[in-house]
C-alpha cells in the first residue's frame, strides 16, 4: 500500500485541524524522519501548475491546503471577506505574542489601557487561551496564545514570529538621562 | 494649531502621544515634556469640546504629565549625594513610549501575514464517528409522534385568553346606592353591603362607607368584638 496515497487521505481527513509529523508517524507506524520524507514527497506531487492543493505546516500542523495563486477564484464564492483584526486586537496579540505567558495587567501596562474586552475577544477567537492562574494577587488568569493563532498569520512555530526589533545600545543609552541636562525651558 | 480630531483614532493615551512626537517632530529620547503636555491637553480639550467622550486612560496621563512639568520646574535638589543621581522624570515615559512602539510597529507586520494567509484556503475535519443520532431505535413513526407532542405542547403553551370587564363603579354611585338602602331599611349590616365578591365592587363599597362616615352621615355600631357591625343613616336615627 502507497504510504504517501494514506498520508493524503489522513490530511484531507482533519482539514484545518492537521496532524503532527508525530501523529502521522504514529498512525502508519513509521519513524519521523521516514513521516518528513514522505511530506516532501507528497508535497513534490502538489507543486505542479495541474494542482490544486498542497501541504502547509501551519501552527505546528500540516495542513492540505489551497493554493495562494487562486485565491482569485475562491474568492468569487464569498461575498464579502473583510474581517481582518483590528488595530487594538493586532496590539494586544503582539504583547501576548513576544511575552507570554503573561497576565492581564502585563498587557495593560504596555498598551496604557484596559484590555479585559479585547482579552474576551481574542479568548472568544480562540487566539489566545487561559492556561492558569498566577500566584500573583488577586491569581489573574495566564494567557498565551494558541496554534490557531499561529495559523491565522500562516505561521508555523513560535519561532517564525517577526523578530521584535530590540531597543539598540544607543537607544538604551539615551533612555539612560541621569546625566542628561534638562532640556526644558 | 489646528488639531483635527477623530473619533476612536487612537488606541490609547501611549498611541495618542507617540502621534504628537512625530507629528511635531520632537526626538523621542529628548521629549519637550512642555510642550507635549500642551500637545495633549489642547487635544483632550478639542475632545471635549466635540462632546466626546474622554476615556479615563487619557485623563490620567494628563494628570502624569502636568505632574511630570511641575516636577521639571522645580529647580534640582542641590544636595549633591555620591553618586550624582536623580531621576529624570521623563525616563518612565520614555520606557513606556519606546515598548509600546515596539508593539504598535510589529503590527505592520501581522497585518501583512493575516492578508497572506488569507489567500489560502483549508477545510473543517471530516466527522468520521458514526452519526450518534442514527440507530435502529430511531424510525419514522417516533419522530412523527414526538412532532405531534411538540403540536401539542405548542397549542398548550398559547396564552388563555380571558375577558376583563369592568363595572366602572364610582364611589359616589355606591354612596347614593348605600343610602338609599339605609334609608329603606334603617339599618344595615356592614356585611351584608359586600354583597358581590369583585374586588373592585369590595373597594368602591369601603371607600364609600368611609366617605359617609367621614360626611358624619353614618353611625357605625358594634356592640362587642367580632359582632357584625351595624351601619345606620344619621337622620334616621334621630327620627327614630
Amino acid at each position: 500500500m502507497h504510504k504517501i496515497a494514506i498520508l493524503e487521505g489522513l490530511l484531507f481527513v482533519m482539514g484545518d485541524e492537521g496532524l503532527s509529523f508525530e501523529q502521522i508517524g504514529d498512525i502508519l507506524n513509521i519513524p519521523i524522519n521516514e513521516v518528513k520524507t514522505l511530506v516532501t514527497e507528497l508535497k513534490k506531487t502538489y507543486d505542479g501548475d495541474d494542482r490544486g492543493l498542497t501541504v502547509n505546516f501551519l501552527g505546528n500542523a500540516l495542513k492540505l491546503t489551497t493554493k495562494e495563486e487562486h485565491q482569485a477564484y475562491y474568492q468569487k464564492l464569498i461575498e464579502v471577506d473583510e474581517n481582518n483584526l483590528s488595530q487594538a486586537a493586532l496590539e494586544t496579540l503582539a504583547i501576548i505574542a513576544y511575552n507570554e505567558p503573561v497576565v492581564r495587567t502585563q498587557i495593560d501596562e504596555i498598551r496604557g489601557v484596559n484590555s479585559s474586552q479585547m482579552v474576551r475577544k481574542l479568548v472568544a477567537k480562540g487566539l489566545i487561551k487561559e492556561i492558569g492562574r498566577s500566584d500573583l494577587p488577586g491569581r489573574p488568569i495566564i494567557y498565551r496564545t494558541t496554534n490557531d493563532f499561529l495559523d491565522y498569520f500562516g505561521i508555523a512555530s513560535k519561532d517564525e514570529l517577526p523578530p521584535l526589533k530590540e531597543l539598540t545600545a544607543k537607544e538604551k543609552d539615551d533612555v539612560d538621562l541621569y546625566n542628561s541636562v534638562y532640556r526644558e525651558e | 494649531m489646528d488639531y483635527k480630531v477623530t473619533i476612536n483614532k487612537f488606541e490609547g493615551p501611549l498611541d495618542l502621544l507617540l502621534h504628537l512626537i512625530k507629528q511635531s517632530e520632537i526626538d523621542i529620547y529628548d521629549i519637550s515634556i512642555e510642550k507635549i503636555t500642551k500637545q495633549y491637553l489642547d487635544y483632550i480639550r478639542a475632545m471635549e469640546e466635540l462632546n466626546l467622550s474622554i476615556a479615563s486612560e487619557y485623563l490620567v496621563m494628563a494628570a502624569e504629565l502636568i505632574e511630570m512639568k511641575s516636577r521639571l520646574l522645580l529647580p534640582p535638589v542641590q544636595e549633591d549625594t555620591d553618586d550624582n543621581y536623580e531621576e529624570d522624570p521623563r525616563e518612565g515615559l520614555i520606557k513606556k513610549l519606546l515598548a509600546y512602539k515596539q508593539y504598535k510597529e510589529i503590527t505592520t507586520q501581522f497585518k501583512e501575514l493575516e492578508e497572506k494567509r488569507k489567500q489560502i484556503y483549508t477545510k473543517a475535519p471530516l466527522n468520521l464517528k458514526p452519526d450518534d443520532y442514527q440507530s435502529e431505535s430511531v424510525n419514522l413513526s417516533i419522530l412523527l409522534d414526538a412532532f405531534d407532542k411538540f403540536l401539542v405542547r405548542k397549542q398548550l403553551d398559547q396564552p388563555l385568553s380571558t375577558k376583563i370587564t369592568k363595572i366602572g363603579l364610582t364611589v359616589n354611585e355606591r354612596i347614593n346606592k348605600i343610602r338609599e338602602i339605609l334609608i329603606k331599611q334603617k339599618q344595615v349590616k356592614f356585611n351584608d353591603l359586600f354583597d358581590i365578591i369583585n374586588k373592585e365592587y369590595i373597594i368602591v363599597t369601603f371607600l364609600a362607607i368611609l366617605e359617609m362616615a367621614k360626611n358624619q352621615e353614618l353611625i357605625i355600631k358594634q356592640t362587642n368584638n367580632f359582632d357584625n357591625i351595624i351601619l345606620s343613616i344619621k337622620g334616621s336615627e334621630i327620627n327614630a
